[in-house]
């Protein structure tokens, strides 16, 4: 591979990356090849030296979605990262989606245990209405319990799901320091 | 060197040796590359990543300084708090290597 070849598909496997961020990234790569020739290589050897540009890039283009996820917390720009994060190696698919995936779901359900609580009263009144004359203080007074309970409950999550999101991008970017990502020619 | 340590454990030990080799005076990243690459078999493409990466992490600064032959060239710099981290690392990689250098002369002379 030539220096432009190498530096073109390098270019091309960080489409996604801002202008700036991609100009930085290739004067890198740049001023590598200058050196190099400088010190009577030839540019097939020091790129071969480099390695792919593409698993180059996959590590590039990881730790910037993570940069993003840590700038705003979306739905979209976390799929992102974890997407580049999976991109690392086939490995991660499991060890990135998988713990995840189980721990979106704990979540979910508490948060959902924590709405149906709260709004337990109103299900009392609803049964009032619809079926009149079977009302009961029990039951008035075991939902509002519950009532208090979820409220707590959601606080509780509210902490628990920011923990969470903070730990996870630390997980994310564990992950980029340890996983694959291109030493020694695949 | 070590052709079958896995990859995995090559890359963590990257960042150690990187942040080592800046510990002193500050260098060009030609330069970092080939004073791991001599020792350590490494695709040198990765090496610009970390640094990127550490740099953001606000272990390094960086500046351009202009060479007697051709371009300038991108420098790196060790931060305060580049350096705690470094102390650190060498620190656990110290008791690390101790313990796996121990385990291996009792396996050994068992044998």
């Amino acid at each position: 591979m030539t220096k432009d070849e190498f530096l073109n598909k390098l270019n091309e496997a960080l489409r996604g990356l801002s202008l700036n961020e991609r100009q930085d990234i290739l004067q890198d790569y740049q001023e590598h090849f200058v050196i190099g020739l400088e010190e009577g290589k030839t540019e097939a050897e020091i790129a071969e030296r480099l390695g792919s540009p593409n698993s180059i890039a996959k590590e590039l283009l990881a730790s910037y979605h993570i940069e993003r996820v840590e700038q705003s917390f979306t739905a979209g720009n976390i799929i992102r990262a974890i997407w580049a994060v999976i991109g690392l190696g086939f490995f991660n698919l499991i060890i990135v989606l998988g713990p995840f995936i189980a721990i979106v779901g704990v979540i979910c359900t508490l948060w959902v245990a924590s709405l149906g609580f709260t709004l337990a009263p109103l299900l009392v009144i609803f049964d009032f209405l619809v079926h009149t004359g079977t009302f009961e203080f029990f039951n008035l007074f075991v939902s509002i319990g519950l009532c208090g309970l979820g409220i707590l409950l959601g606080l509780g999550m509210f902490f628990v799901t920011k923990v969470f999101t903070k730990g996870f991008i630390r997980y994310l970017k564990f992950n980029v320091s340890l996983v694959r990502g291109g030493l020694k020619h695949e | 060197m070590a052709k079958k340590l896995n990859v995995q454990f090559k890359k963590g030990v990257l960042e150690l040796c990187v942040l080592v080799l800046l510990d002193k005076r500050d260098r060009y990243g030609y330069e970092l590359v080939q004073k791991i690459s001599d020792r350590i078999e490494i695709s040198e493409g990765s090496v610009y990543p970390l640094l990127r990466r550490l740099t953001k992490e606000e272990y390094f600064t960086t500046y351009l300084k202009e060479s007697t032959e051709g371009p300038s060239r991108k420098y790196y710099k060790l931060t305060e708090k580049g350096r705690e981290y470094l102390n650190d690392l060498v620190n656990e990689w110290r008791e690390f290597s101790n313990a796996v250098n121990q385990l291996i002369k009792e396996g050994v002379n068992s044998d």
